[in-house]
């Protein structure tokens, strides 16, 4: 086991968003997280990473075990060392290009020279595609672009575990389907991936674990086909006939 | 520490004297400088040729000089010329030396003001989407009646934070009346320290009195905005 | 009344040029000190705990309401006097120095509103971003965070350092011999038989000065904004 966290809670103000709930993920795995809006899913991921501060919960994560909501400064950095955030609005960093965006994280989080990162860093923008875009500018970039900037920023700290917060939600949709197909190679790489996001076909076809949570528990949980084919709790059956129009025809 | 607070209450009694002064001046100013502003801003906003490019000129000279040069420019040849006007152009036999020197005061503010509120008055305005007035008029009204039922008044909201800043810094402004003689809450105030020697205590009192008025100015203007907004808060369900 | 001697101008605008000098270095000292003090002020506004938050409204309060000729003569009038109680006389102090206190003190909150904006203007997410990415919260300030937050605040920044320099020249009323207390001397010197010309000389180097401000900082912010253009396609 990689990386597991438990009795994850969160409130705002009278809101209580997450209550005590787990997550374990296994070197490898692509886990997906579904369900409906307010049901505390990007909450879970932001925790982890400490965007939020839980109100209670652990987190063990490959040798680092602290508590979530009195984690210490140099424990937050180890673990923000070891992983890496997709954002559903790419956050690319406006001031820099897309290549500088790429070799922050390198040079200057984590002291790797700059002639190797730079190295890294193209090689990442080529596995995504953007080649032709060292240079540019976020704002000279489609949304589609820029969102796979961001993965190849992910993917070139080399993390042990990349966190996505519905990356594809915010592009157009004739833009969605160059950024999954990276997250599929990706997956098929056999990188440890948590996702949060409404595409379900990505999670039929491509995640090992798939995760749904309701008003802030996880409901249930199970490999793509058992949840899609034979899910067992009621919410998650209402869940999937809202979502997927032919869910009663698949088998 | 000592202060005396003897005269700091002296002080501050006697400077309120000087506060219907320095009221009187910021009022009369607003009244002179609003309407001038406003068709000032009009006629940038519509682009008129020629007073549009006076009126950038204009605005770009105020507040490009200091208003403490632009009181002594005016209160030293205003008075000459104004002499000089009147009895060799105009033949009459009135002394103007004679006039309360509070008028040099409002002239001079007010062409300060008159340039500030131009600005103000074209960014509010220009707040107001066009829809607004295409919409009155193709429901009928004349163009001076859309201006008054619909354009002001919502300009008006968007305005009211920033006027209430400019009258602040206009009553801050009018503390340099003392430089035209104007016995204001500074003139005041000045006097009773310089003969007592008791400087700290009279000038704070002075801030003291501003700080005060500021206040309710703002609180007047929190109660007029409130008023005035009501509208707004009515979409909000 | 006086004859206009329009050449005369030429010649105050000579003598004055000099002083010009004065009046920057008494800007420069402002917004150093000021802005140091801004910063604390801007620093307490935004973090939230509740007493520096208070004590930052509060000073912006005040200070928004005096005058600025009232703070001069605090600073210079009454300060010294005050000291001069416990033993300390600074009666000797250049007047530079009382002229910096005073506007420092009395610009830092409108710096402080100018740095506090700007800071909110940025995106949180690029803060986000940063820290995700393994950067530290000072690295994500100073790398990400401030060349953003620095291109906000320049039109702020250049609107207020033009009323400094308006607000500046009543230093002369306290004897600093900057462009305006040298025009005064001139005017005292001549007698009075150029004071038209004299005050329209002052008057053009301070229109020039703030269309030169105000040129600087248009031409920075063009240069800075590359991030921000909104460039050809965006396919």
């Amino acid at each position: 086991m990689l990386f597991s966290v438990k009795n994850v809670s969160k409130a705002f103000k009278e809101n209580q968003v997450l209550k005590k709930v787990d997550l374990e993920v296994n070197k490898g795995d692509v886990v997906v997280i579904l369900g409906p809006s307010g049901s505390g899913k990007t909450t879970l991921l932001r925790c982890i990473d400490f965007l939020e501060k839980a109100d209670g919960g652990e987190l063990d994560f490959d040798g680092i075990h602290t508590d979530l909501s009195h984690a210490s400064g140099k424990t937050i950095e180890k673990v923000r060392k070891k992983s890496a955030f997709v954002f559903q609005n790419y956050n690319l960093f406006a001031n820099k290009t897309a290549l500088q965006n790429v070799t922050e994280g390198l040079t200057v989080g984590r002291k790797v020279p700059k002639a190797e990162a730079i190295e890294i860093a193209k090689k990442a923008l080529d596995k995504v595609g953007l080649s032709d875009k060292y240079d540019s500018y976020p704002v000279q970039l489609s949304g589609g672009q820029q969102q796979r900037v961001g993965i190849a920023r992910a993917i070139a700290v080399n993390p042990d575990i990349i966190l996505f917060d519905e990356p594809t939600s915010a592009l157009d949709p004739e833009l969605v389907g160059e950024v999954l197909k990276i997250m599929r190679d990706l997956a098929g790489e056999g990188t440890t991936m948590i996702e949060v996001t409404h595409e379900m076909k990505f999670a039929q076809d491509v995640a090992t674990k798939v995760v749904f949570m309701d008003g802030g528990v996880v409901v249930e949980e199970g490999t793509p086909k058992e949840i899609f084919t034979t899910p067992k709790e009621e919410r998650t059956r209402e869940f999937l006939m809202r979502i997927l129009p032919d869910f009663n025809y698949s088998i | 520490m000592k202060l005396n607070t003897e005269f700091m209450r002296e002080t501050f009694i006697a400077s309120l004297g000087g506060v219907p002064k320095t009221m009187l001046i910021t009022i009369l100013t607003l009244l002179v400088s609003i309407p001038i502003a406003f068709a000032m801003a009009l006629s940038k906003l519509e682009n008129k040729k020629v007073s549009s490019k006076f009126v950038t000129a204009y605005v770009s000279f105020i507040r490009g000089t200091p208003i403490v040069l632009q009181i002594l420019f005016i209160y030293s040849l205003l008075p000459s010329t104004l002499n000089h006007l009147i009895k060799d152009v105009f033949g009459l036999s009135v002394n103007v030396f004679k006039m309360n020197k509070i008028v040099y005061a409002i002239i001079v503010f007010s062409l300060n003001n008159i340039a500030v509120l131009t600005e103000l008055f074209r960014s509010a305005l220009g707040t107001v989407g066009h829809g607004q007035m295409e919409a009155a008029m193709t429901v009928g009204l004349t163009k001076r009646q859309a201006y008054r039922r619909i354009i002001i008044p919502q300009a008006l909201v968007a305005a009211l934070p920033n006027l209430c800043n400019t009258v602040i810094g206009l009553i801050k402004n009018t503390s340099l009346a003392f430089l035209m003689a104007v016995q204001e809450i500074t003139a005041i105030s000045k006097m009773k320290a310089a003969a007592g020697y008791y400087y700290i205590e009279a000038y704070l009192m002075i801030a003291l009195i501003y700080i005060i008025v500021c206040t309710v100015v703002q609180l007047l203007f929190a109660l007029i905005e409130h008023q005035l907004s009501a509208y707004k808060k009515r979409l909000a369900v | 009344m006086h004859p206009f001697h329009p050449s005369y101008v030429f010649t105050v605008l000579v003598q004055l040029f000099p002083y010009i000098g004065v009046t920057l270095l008494m800007m420069l000292g402002t917004v150093i000190f000021g802005g140091a003090i801004g910063i604390l002020l801007a620093k307490a506004k935004i973090k939230r705990r509740i007493v520096p938050r208070a004590i930052a409204e509060v000073y912006t309060y005040l200070t928004r309401c005096v005058p600025s000729i009232i703070m001069l003569f605090i600073v210079y009038y009454g300060v010294p006097a005050l000291l001069l109680q416990f033993g300390i006389n600074i009666n000797n102090f250049s007047k530079g120095v009382f002229v910096i206190t005073a506007f420092s003190i009395l610009f830092a909150s409108n710096l402080g509103e100018v740095f506090r904006a700007a800071y909110l203007a940025v995106d949180p997410g690029q803060r986000e971003a940063a820290v995700c990415s393994g950067l530290s919260e000072f690295q994500a300030f100073y790398r990400i965070i401030l060349p953003q937050a620095a291109v906000h605040a320049l039109p702020n920044f250049s609107n207020m350092l033009v009323n400094l320099m308006k607000e500046g020249a009543l230093a002369y009323s306290i004897g600093l011999i900057d462009v305006m207390g040298e025009g005064n001397l001139l005017i005292g010197r001549n007698q009075g038989s150029y004071t038209l010309e004299t005050y329209l000389g002052m008057a053009i180097i301070y229109w020039a000065l703030t269309f030169v401000i105000e040129l600087i900082f248009g031409r920075l912010e063009k240069n800075l904004s590359k991030g921000k253009k909104h460039a050809t396609s965006v396919a």
